[in-house]
């Protein structure tokens, strides 16, 4: 019943938040440009830590050059929709551009994917820190077709209203699919892959082909993100571009929200949005609003380790400490050892990552 | 119990979030509440003027009066014109962003406390400038911008630092036909988009080595080498640096790039050492200024005439390298030691003074340059007598004046061509103002170590 609950209010919740969002630009004031362009930039970075968590979350592959999608679907769009590329002088209108950007990013993707997604653990991560270097050099260095550091600027036709329409449609996209994902054959194997690779392997997952094909989905979404945001900022160089922040924030809002879990991604980016905004919007704060951000979030990983999704399913760390200290109690004793069994019987119920649970087809072989 | 945990917190969390929506609300609820009020008195205020006004063009015979009586008025403060700004606070522009801000300060606070508010028709206005970080980030840049114009409704907008950001943003004051004056974002691209609203007091990138090769050129320079970090500004420079060079008869005998954040420079020297130029031409950032002045000495390449980029106007350098800089040559938006004064805020060297008395530091030129944005924005409204954007636009447009940052003239771009870029060189350890010939104050020493 707790839990059927728990769902009808989140449901309910999210339905209201997606209508709000709906008709924000009819809202006078409240929806004028400036919020239009802020829940925006919002709804792509969201957008970038769903594609992120496909791979970090679901996979356990955690991708330390996730933005370097992003610098490369800008810069297609940018070489396409600029008249400053000596090779691609037209100026592509926006549509084609950025189709072309969703799936040059997904080639590229999926050809470092094939290098990349065969290295675990920590080789992976640096691999593709290296790899979001690279590409920013091969920009600078191919001139004739990016005008080398120099940059390119595209025409600014701004409509704020049509950009925030289509950010939000694909976002909602994005949050559907990855949730319907999570309840396909392939989520059910990319989570086998993140628990044992070994167990997967031996039970007849093409775990490469599972790796390349979500990196390569991930690789796709974040680029197609990076080329509207490129025709949205009217101008781009390898700098801002290739941005390490953009592999961060995308890590701390999912890390944040809850890795693995599909509200997750949601969740820790809209709160690092409105903690960043509640911020720096205090005066007091101009200088060292960065530093505040820092350890408030640093106060928060520590704490919750699992995340805000953690803390809605009862799991924080000072509360379990609280619960070990307590049980020294007798009074205490009984209750805790009831919460805990609960929460080991939550988990077998209703535990996301147990990829057994998940795939029918394993049910027989376990039990 | 667990149970009963579970939702204390949760009601706790949920708490805190809405005392916190509530805090900024409630601020905003008498924000509002303060603005209507203000707003209320102002167009009172208005009526009563404007039956004044009335009552003064049907009493045609009181000319005399009339008059004193306007005067009267004019020297009272009426109102407020707001500006926006979004400059780097945190981040890698901290540093800059911080000269920019005292920059703008010094122009707004001079307006205020002595110059006594911009005057229009129906009296004086006194200017204030909202500020926000954009964290050296063009997204958030952007952002701030649309959010000066939507949220604070500010009239004008100074621009950000750096050519990146002041790209994007401008492209959104472009879109809501806010006018913009700036003078840290120089990149040629940025005025090469038939921009209406955009202005910039300071020389523009390519032309920052104008009159230095100018110099050069005069005292018999034949062949030069260059060399240049390949992100947006240098490559402007440089590109610049070579129209120069062959408009002046100058032949480029060698052009090299090198990526961001070099270490060492060596490599290129040594291979310039061969070719046996005339002149060098270099630069990037300041670390670049280092690299090859040490790289000159290591390897043995000593040119007559060595112009680098940025690094030479700036004391630091001469500290660190101390006489291996003799000689070098750079280009600089601005110097307290120019020869140029305005009718406003005096001479360069009454800018210097007053800058350091409020802030207890000297000028470098991106501060000089912000104040003179707010100038020459300060200027136009004043012109026009309106803060109507067309109309202050249009003043822009057609200004001509003298400042303490030299003369101030824009051309179809929004691009101040009046002024020329001065060029300085390390000479006994000090850095003068070589060239061009109204802002000199020493002779150009040619070459080097004469």
């Amino acid at each position: 019943m707790n839990k059927a609950v728990f769902k009808t209010i989140g449901l309910v919740l999210a339905a209201l938040l997606v209508a709000m969002l709906f008709f924000l630009p009819m809202l006078g004031h409240y929806g004028n440009d400036s919020t239009l362009f802020t829940v925006t930039l919002l709804l792509a970075s969201v957008g970038t830590a769903i594609s992120w968590n496909l791979t970090g979350g679901f996979t356990g592959y955690v991708d330390f050059g996730h933005a370097v999608w992003w610098g490369i679907g800008a810069y297609t769009t940018g070489v396409l929709m600029s008249n400053e590329s000596e090779w691609i002088p037209q100026q592509w209108p926006l549509v084609p551009a950025l189709i072309v950007s969703m799936f040059f990013t997904a080639l590229v993707a999926n050809l470092v994917g094939r290098l990349t997604m065969r290295l675990s653990g920590p080789y992976f991560s640096i691999a593709m820190l290296g790899f979001f270097v690279f590409f920013r050099e091969v920009v600078r260095v191919v001139g004739p077709l990016t005008n080398r550091g120099i940059g390119l600027t595209i025409k600014p036709v701004i409509n704020r209203p049509l950009w925030y329409y289509i950010t939000l449609i694909f976002v909602l996209f994005l949050v559907y699919l990855s949730w319907w994902l999570r309840r396909t054959r392939f989520g059910a194997s990319l989570i086998a892959i993140r628990e044992d690779e070994i167990g997967a392997e031996m039970r007849g997952i093409d775990t490469t082909r599972n790796k390349v094909m979500v990196f390569t989905l991930s690789g796709a979404i974040t680029g197609l993100l990076g080329g509207m945001w490129a025709y949205q900022n009217t101008f781009l160089d390898p700098d801002i571009a290739f941005v390490e922040v953009r592999t961060i924030d995308a890590v701390m809002g999912t890390m944040l929200g809850g890795l693995g879990t599909v509200a997750g991604p949601i969740i820790g980016m809209v709160f690092l949005f409105v903690l960043r905004e509640l911020l720096w919007t205090q005066e007091s704060l101009l200088q060292t609003h960065l530093i505040v951000q820092g350890l408030l979030l640093g106060a928060v990983v520590l704490y919750l380790p699992k995340g805000l999704m953690g803390l809605v399913r009862g799991e924080v760390a000072f509360l379990d400490r609280f619960r070990e200290r307590s049980s020294t109690f007798d009074g205490m004793e009984s209750a805790v050892l009831e919460a805990q069994e609960s929460s080991i019987s939550d988990s077998e119920n209703e535990h996301p990552n147990d990829p057994v649970a998940m795939h029918p087809t394993w049910d027989g072989r376990t039990s | 119990m667990r149970k009963r945990l579970r939702l204390a917190l949760a009601l706790f969390m949920a708490f805190g979030l809405v005392a916190a929506a509530c805090g900024s609300d409630a601020t905003d609820v008498v924000d509002s509440a303060g603005e209507a009020v203000a707003d209320a008195a102002e167009s009172a205020q208005d009526t009563v003027e404007d039956v004044a006004e009335d009552a003064a063009d049907v009493a045609t015979d009181d000319g005399a009066e009339d008059d004193a009586m306007a005067e009267e008025g004019a020297d009272t403060i009426v109102g407020t014109i707001k500006i926006g700004a979004a400059l780097s606070e945190t981040g890698k522009f901290s540093v800059e962003g911080k000269d920019s801000r005292q920059g703008y300060d010094t122009w707004a606070k001079w307006v205020n406390e002595e110059y006594g508010g911009i005057q229009l028709p129906d009296g004086r206005y006194e200017v204030e400038i909202i500020y926000y970080d954009d964290e050296s980030d063009a997204d958030t840049a952007a952002n701030l911008v649309q959010r000066l114009i939507d949220e604070d409704g500010v009239e004008f907008l100074l621009g950000p630092y750096s050519s990146g950001l002041t790209t994007g943003a401008s492209a959104i004051s472009e879109a809501a036909d806010v006018i913009m004056v700036e003078g840290n974002g120089t990149s040629d691209s940025m005025f090469e988009r038939d921009f209406q609203n955009l202005f910039l007091v300071a020389t523009v990138a390519s032309d920052y080595t104008k009159s230095g090769i100018e110099a050069f050129a005069a005292k018999g320079a034949k062949t030069a080498v260059v060399a240049y970090e390949d992100t947006s500004f240098p490559t402007a420079v440089a590109n610049g640096a070579i129209k120069h060079l062959e408009d002046n008869g100058i032949e480029v005998l060698a052009v090299e790039t090198y990526p961001k954040d070099p270490t060492d420079l060596s490599p290129i020297i040594s291979k310039f050492r061969e070719l046996e130029p005339d002149i060098f031409i270099g630069g990037g950032h300041y670390i670049d200024a280092v690299l090859f002045t040490n790289a000159a000495d290591d390897v043995g390449f000593a040119p007559d005439g060595m112009l680098i980029t940025v690094g030479p106007s700036n004391p630091k350098l001469i500290d660190e390298l101390g006489d291996s800089v003799e000689g070098v040559v750079g280009p600089t938006q601005w110097e307290p030691t120019m020869a140029y004064s305005g009718e406003w805020l005096g001479s360069a060297q009454d800018f210097a003074t007053r800058y350091e008395s409020y802030w207890g530091e000297a000028p470098v030129y991106q501060a000089a340059s912000a104040a003179a944005s707010g100038l020459a924005l300060h200027i136009a409204i004043e012109q026009a007598g309106t803060t109507d954007t067309a109309a202050v636009r249009d003043a822009l447009r057609a200004m001509n004046v003298d400042t303490f940052y030299g003369p101030i003239g824009f051309d179809d771009r929004g691009v101040n061509t009046s002024k020329p870029m001065g060029t300085v060189q390390v000479q006994d350890g000090a850095i003068n103002v070589v060239a061009p010939d109204g802002a000199a104050i020493a002779d150009f020493s040619y070459p080097r170590g004469n």
